[in-house]
């Protein structure tokens, strides 16, 4: 059918399947029960999402979803570098579910009146399933904020890091003005990046948590071509372990040190026993 | 003259296919069936999930493709999932709102489609229980993805609650 709506595509389901398979990470090992079921639940419902995205893929390109999920080589991925990274502490954890979840319904708002009515429709349905990611994401945020400064530093530290690298997930992927023009995409990157600084940092505001945290996040930097071809944010560089970042890179299969230990270990039962049912 | 259709048939079929979940209701209780289709011998039945990673899809369709395929005239059974229209907790009818709170669990709240912006847990959920009201969330998450969970102060018994969706 269309290389841009496969890219997009891609794009959309490695966002999920990654940082769903973070959020299971929590699994056993969550600060309290109740998170512990909140986070496995998460992460179901986004590998869930990303079965439906590698669903119609599969459709397109003749790719078997599981094969689409744990079969390709690590720079194959194209999730933004925010979902990949390590959970780190629950501060960080917290903060990149936020940021995500409200980067997310934004982008499902819009992909709702995609041209493609196969995905038009996943979205609609699944922005639905979302809402309680975002209720549960406000909750905690909003807690942080207004209780003991320890927690609320913390927080701080950990919106600090995620919201440069929030930025990332709104690189353009490959073909991304095809898939503008085509309709499959009904709104630009870039216009959903404004949009999302300006709803979390009204969100911010509203906390009153500082708006510093955004400090690092060059609102007006444009992802280029370089002269490879490559989409690449101005003056960035690689995503390195520990370093900030504007989080460019994943979109064009350029990931962090992080991203590798999860592919390992993502993948791994997939690669050791080819074939395998379970 | 009553003759029962063939399709009337399958529904019936369906009717006797229990969500594998929540074995107390059907998959026509739940308001997954958006449609059926007979066509000589061929059944068409579309469903439609109640949420985008549910792991019981696969055994659904392998439920009702065996319960349709035992009605006398039918050789093949399509069954298709589908999100036209997205499923909503609306759906769910009178009768499985019943079955539902027998089994322990609070039916969903609101009677007509939910609104994408009013997507919310209720405050105080109905205790499955004792009736009270006197309760509160714990969790906007549960043991599967449609559940959340709830604490009655009244006779002190923690329950689920189907998510309004």
């Amino acid at each position: 059918m269309s290389d841009s709506l496969i890219s997009l595509l891609t794009a959309l389901g490695d966002d999920e399947l990654i940082l769903g398979h973070r959020h299971s990470e929590w699994t056993g090992f969550a600060p309290h029960i109740e998170e512990d079921v909140a986070f496995s639940s998460i992460a179901q419902d986004e590998i869930g999402h990303a079965a439906g995205y590698f669903g119609i893929l599969g459709t397109l390109t003749g790719d078997d979803p599981d094969h689409i999920a744990l079969g390709r080589a690590p720079e194959d991925y194209r999730n933004a570098v925010l979902c990949e990274r390590a959970n780190g502490e629950w501060a960080y954890t917290l903060a990149r579910h936020w940021l995500y979840d409200t980067a997310d319904d934004l982008r499902l708002e819009v992909l709702e009146s995609s041209a493609h009515e196969e995905l038009a429709q996943l979205a609609t349905k699944m922005r639905r399933e979302e809402r309680y990611h975002l209720i549960h994401a406000d909750a905690w945020i909003k807690r942080v904020a207004h209780g003991p400064v320890e927690g609320r530093t913390r927080l701080e530290g950990g919106l600090s890091r995620a919201f440069g690298e929030a930025i990332g997930l709104f690189e353009p992927f490959e073909r991304e003005d095809d898939a503008i023009k085509e309709g499959w995409l009904p709104t630009a990157s870039s216009e959903l990046r404004r949009r999302f600084i300006d709803r979390a940092s009204a969100s911010l505001d509203e906390l009153g948590l500082p708006t510093e945290v955004r400090a690092g996040v060059d609102e007006a930097a444009e992802f280029v071509a370089s002269s490879s071809g490559d989409l690449i944010a101005s003056g960035e560089e690689p995503p390195g372990q520990g370093t900030r970042s504007t989080g460019g890179g994943g979109r064009r299969g350029v990931h962090s040190d992080d991203f590798r230990q999860l592919w390992d270990d993502m993948t791994r039962t997939y690669r050791e026993h080819p074939g395998a049912t379970w | 003259m009553s003759t029962v259709t063939i399709e009337e048939q399958v529904w019936k079929a369906l009717a006797g296919v229990l969500d594998p979940e929540i074995p107390a209701v059907s998959v026509v209780d739940m308001g997954m069936i958006e449609k059926v289709e007979v066509r000589g011998a061929t059944a068409r039945v579309v469903v439609l999930p109640t949420f985008t990673g549910c792991p019981a899809v696969p055994v659904i369709r392998e439920d009702v493709a065996a319960a349709v395929s035992r009605i006398e005239g039918i050789e093949e059974v399509e069954v298709q999932f589908s999100f036209n229209p997205p499923w909503t907790s609306d759906r769910i009818t009178d009768e499985g709102r019943t079955k539902l709170r027998d089994f322990g669990l609070a039916p969903p709240t609101g009677a007509g489609p939910v609104l994408i912006t009013s997507i919310a847990l209720p405050v105080k959920a109905s205790c499955p229980f004792c009736g009270s009201t006197d309760t509160h969330n714990e969790n906007p998450f549960g043991p599967t993805p449609c559940r959340a969970l709830y604490y009655c102060n009244a006779c002190r018994n923690p329950f689920e609650q189907f998510k309004p969706v």
